[in-house]
């Protein structure tokens, strides 16, 4: 078929780029043209006579007559309206859809304009929108969920711990005191010896349930309180070392220190984060070597450190040393909870101190500075 | 928060018995704006949209509440109790009609007379109940208005163009006119098109008039005809006007035979 030579009217109706519906008084349609017959394949005489509503799924009919019709009438006008036409073979054919009423001097209705234009791929561009929306706003919930969980987890967890620490001091305090009262009688050689080994054993275990109660403290909110007091250094840490001596009697521990030293700190703080980075060079130290100390003051710092020789820490766990719960062997029972050194930087921490590592083959050193006055 | 904030309510007009008009889904107040004014001069005209439509306060906007037509039947009792209605007359369009019939159920002293247009108590068909939907349709309906809201969206908020033909319809009304929230206009597509008071309206014992379009495939004429037949004493007016909405279509058929009723 030859194109028209010129821009004709007839054609420029019939053939233009978009649909064309005309739509009589009660609604209907009376005229339509080619290129919306194309799109539909349904020929414009079957057209004649239907409403728009009935090229439109039962559902889009019910959104037409609550929406659009009413905004119709009201404006006198709609556009950019989305729907979805329903083809001769009951495919959907996305549309977005311009409407203008024409009226009399009198403002009756005369016949009302609908202008189509294909829309599918703007359809499956917007569809997408919407469902990256949807999907983000589900993420968004699910990890709000999953983070409100996890608080409330690890407060139950905190609340337990806190609960556990005192539940099982008291038991502890009074098989101390038994030891205490069986040591003041005679004993056989044999009963002072497992005597000893249990009065170790409950030292070991107030530790642990010291550090169990700083680390559900310092989550908890608390905090680590100080109580600082300017005395002698040596009572300090000879006292952790006794205390050590008796429950690793094998092991040996040297301590190098200026005996008059005197320094300002939370004395029993500092000895309970002494006592841990003793406890943790005897635990992974080679056992035939003994556990250095050594204490300086100098130059306005306290320098407080304490060596051991054997297999150097590996790299990768140096970072998570001060982790609380952090075990080099997770499968290891003579380790206990993984908070001792936790807890010893934490009061490090607090002193405004801190705490560095060094490892090799030839020893591994925990050193300990804080500022003096 | 005032009931007449939240509802966004407009009174015009005195007389001694004050009339309620109410929205259905989709639009809001506006959709009165061709019929109210004829009735200012004898009455006090009360206009209002429901929470989540028009100008209502979103803020107010509870899923709960209004998952039933309860909600919103406690909400109109709420504003004829403020503006102290009693005796008064209720015209309501689409599900506002049954929320009127609920309302009036709750408080039997505010309204002598409901006025119904295109009500139906149930849109799903039923066993021995023809509503004109099925549960299907209607469950297409609901996932195409959570697909088509971006179109929805883009037909609400176009470049707004003066309009010669309408110059009483100014700027604000055609942004506010049928915008409402995607998400809220899907819960109270849900809420208007699964409910089912087809056990309330035998209750009804105000005086009671049907307006009924033809060819209005929302409700049909079968439904208008239960409903008329499940009122007690009520009467069924067949209006020339077609589809859904006769108060914007056809006010003056609509003003007429309101008018002959009361």
């Amino acid at each position: 078929m030859p194109g028209p030579a010129a821009e004709d009217l007839e054609d420029l109706y019939e053939n233009a780029p978009c649909g064309y519906l005309s739509l009589g008084r009660d609604g209907r349609i009376v005229k339509s043209n080619q290129t919306l017959s194309r799109w539909l394949g349904i020929a414009p005489d079957a057209l004649v006579g239907k409403r728009l509503r009935d090229l439109l799924s039962t559902a889009g009919q019910i959104f037409y007559e609550t929406h659009f019709a009413p905004l119709l009438r009201m404006q006198g006008y709609f556009d950019e309206v989305a729907l979805d036409l329903i083809r001769a073979d009951g495919t959907p054919l996305h549309v977005l859809a311009n409407a203008a009423e024409r009226r009399d001097s009198e403002g009756e209705l005369l016949f009302t304009r609908v202008t189509v234009f294909r829309a599918t791929e703007r359809r499956r561009y917007e569809r997408e929108l919407v469902d990256a929306t949807e999907t983000a706003q589900a993420e968004t919930r699910l990890s709000k969920g999953l983070l409100l969980a996890e608080h409330e987890a690890a407060e139950l967890r905190e609340q337990f711990i806190a609960v556990l620490g005192h539940d099982l001091r008291n038991p502890l305090a009074a098989i101390d005191g038994g030891t205490n009262l069986l040591m003041r009688e005679p004993q056989s050689e044999k009963s002072q010896r497992v005597i000893g080994l249990i009065r170790g054993s409950v030292l070991r275990m107030s530790g642990l349930i010291d550090n169990v109660m700083d680390f559900a403290r310092g989550r908890l909110g608390g905090g680590l309180q100080l109580n600082r007091s300017l005395k002698p250094l040596l009572p300090t840490l000879a006292q952790v070392v006794g205390e050590l001596r008796t429950s690793y009697p094998e092991r040996e521990i040297e301590l190098h220190l200026d005996a008059a030293a005197e320094v300002e700190a939370d004395h029993a703080r500092l000895a309970q984060m002494f006592s841990n980075l003793l406890a943790n060079a005897i635990t992974h130290g080679a056992a035939d070597q003994p556990v250095r100390v050594d204490a300086v003051l100098r130059a306005g710092e306290l320098e407080l450190s304490v060596a051991n020789a054997g297999p150097p820490i590996p790299p990768e766990a140096m970072a998570q040393l001060f982790q609380p719960f952090y075990r080099s062997n997770p499968n290891s029972r003579v380790q206990g909870l993984g908070l001792g050194l936790y807890i010893a930087s934490q009061i490090a921490q607090a002193h405004g101190g801190r705490i560095d590592v060094t490892s090799d083959a030839t020893e591994t050193r925990f050193t300990f500075r804080m500022p003096q006055a | 928060m005032t009931v007449i904030v939240r509802n966004h309510v407009v009174t015009a007009g005195a007389g001694l018995k004050p009339m309620i008009f109410a929205h259905g889904f989709g639009c809001d107040q506006n959709m009165w704006r061709f019929v109210a004014p004829a009735f200012e001069a004898d009455h006090l005209t009360v206009l209002f949209d429901h929470v989540g439509a028009g100008k209502s306060d979103l803020s107010a906007y509870d899923a709960g509440k209004y998952s039933t037509l309860e909600g919103y039947a406690d909400d109109l009792v709420e504003i004829g109790r403020a503006l102290g209605v009693g005796g008064g007359v209720f015209v309501g369009h689409s599900v506002s009609a049954m929320i009127g019939v609920l309302a009036s159920l709750k408080a039997p002293e505010m309204f002598e007379s409901l006025v119904l247009v295109g009500p139906s108590p149930r849109y799903i068909d039923a066993e021995g109940y023809h509503g004109g939907f099925t549960a299907q349709q209607i469950e297409e309906l609901l996932a195409s208005l959570a697909d088509n809201h971006m179109g929805w969206s883009a037909a609400m908020a176009p470049a707004i163009m003066g309009n010669a033909d309408r110059p009483e319809l100014g700027e604000e009304l055609t942004n506010s006119f049928c915008r409402t929230d995607p998400a809220i206009a899907r819960q109270f597509a849900r809420t208007t098109f699964t409910a089912d008071n087809r056990a309330d309206l035998a209750k009804v014992t105000a005086r009671t008039l049907i307006l009924q379009c033809s060819d209005d495939i929302i409700a049909s004429e079968a439904v208008g005809a239960y409903v008329r037949d499940n009122i007690p004493g009520s009467e069924m007016k067949i209006l020339q006007a077609t589809g859904h909405c006769p108060n914007l279509s056809a006010p003056a058929e609509v003003i007429a035979a309101i008018r002959d009723f009361i």
